[in-house]
């Protein structure tokens, strides 16, 4: 990430400069998302908050204390924003369900040559789709914190903390206990009988 | 314990894997970049400091029939709200402290809704589900505006 880069954005946002503005919005819209996300929030309670963020941003520009730490206080408005949507009686929703109805098996098979192209796009994509539901099935602390950490760009440790109000240090080892439940539940299942039966519930 | 190297690769595939079934819808994208131009240069800021759906987890449901509370402070200026009805459209009454005439605008979504308050400082309106904030030209100090921070209805 752009460190120092991103204190100089956001004073010249400050003055007047809409391309560092766009810059911010390019930067951190993916990590805002992510975090409303990993709280659970189904589409329209998500992208009230996402557009929440941004405006509070917008008035606070010359007013934030420590501009090259912006990651970090979206972070924080992003969680106090998700937490207040959720307290408001919002339906809480396991990941997006109808993301994977859109997603359509690849394209028509064309002649012969694309045939292997096309079988491997969809064994691609079945396994993308099984990941992705394998990952909605998680404990709600490590489904969390991995929704937050598959932000684009990879969000740093102290934005996550700020995030999810956990201690720094411990945003390393969890990462790392809740990336092995994944790899088991991926391993289990393909190994398996093939059915998607969850042999592990394991989580502390 | 795994390598870090294979964490790293894992997390990566993650990665790609919300870039594509949970992208930033684009019209959000477009909202973001939109939202500077709310920016306001020449006004106080009413920061929010009293918001009863933050403070009380049991008392409200989104749609039921419990008023939300919500107050903001810019210096000596208080703006009370208070939060009423459910589903699209929500009636808000607020209050001035301490009571004075002020000019406010409803600011939501693209549109901005002009309105006055009486000789109390009260004035009242609607407001839709989604971000807004406030902005009042008191007529106690000359040109003094005041922009409340945004919250979500």
């Amino acid at each position: 990430m752009q460190h120092g880069g991103v204190g100089s954005l956001v004073k010249a946002a400050a003055r007047g400069d809409a391309t560092a503005w766009r810059a911010l919005v390019d930067s951190f819209s993916s990590l805002i998302w992510s975090i409303a996300r990993g709280y659970r929030l189904g589409s329209a309670d998500a992208a009230d908050v996402f557009q929440t963020v941004w405006l509070r941003l917008a008035e606070h520009l010359s007013r934030i204390e420590n501009p090259d730490h912006v990651g970090a206080w979206l972070a924080t408005t992003a969680k106090r924003e998700s937490l207040r949507v959720a307290r408001g009686g919002a339906r809480t929703v396991p990941m997006d369900d109808a993301a994977l109805a859109d997603l359509a098996p690849s394209g028509e098979p064309s002649p012969e040559q694309a045939v292997l192209r096309a079988e491997q796009a969809e064994l691609d994509a079945q396994l993308a789709r099984r990941m992705w539901r394998i990952l909605g099935e998680m404990s709600g602390r490590c489904q969390q914190l991995l929704r937050v950490l598959m932000a684009t760009p990879p969000p740093s440790y102290a934005q996550v903390a700020a995030a999810l109000d956990l201690p720094l240090g411990s945003i390393g080892p969890t990462r790392a206990r809740c990336l092995q439940q994944l790899r088991i539940r991926l391993v289990s299942e393909v190994s398996g009988t093939g059915s998607p039966a969850h042999k592990d519930e394991g989580d502390q | 314990m795994p390598e870090q190297g294979n964490d790293d690769e894992l997390e990566q595939q993650l990665r790609e894997l919300a870039a594509r079934f949970d992208p930033v819808p684009p019209r959000l994208l477009d909202a973001a970049v939109d939202s500077y131009t709310w920016r306001t240069v020449d006004s106080d800021l009413a920061e929010l400091v009293f918001d009863s759906q933050a403070e009380d987890q049991a008392a409200l449901v989104r749609g039921g029939e419990h008023a939300r509370l919500v107050s903001f402070a810019a210096g000596d200026l208080v703006i009370d709200l208070e939060i009423t009805g459910g589903g699209q459209d929500r009636r808000i009454i607020g209050q001035l402290a301490p009571p004075q005439r002020a000019a406010v605008e409803i600011r939501q979504g693209s549109d901005v809704t002009g309105l006055d308050t009486d000789e109390l400082g009260r004035f009242g309106g609607t407001l839709h589900t989604g971000p807004f904030s406030l902005r009042c030209r008191t007529g106690a100090e000359p040109d003094r505006t005041v922009v409340t921070d945004w919250i979500a209805l």
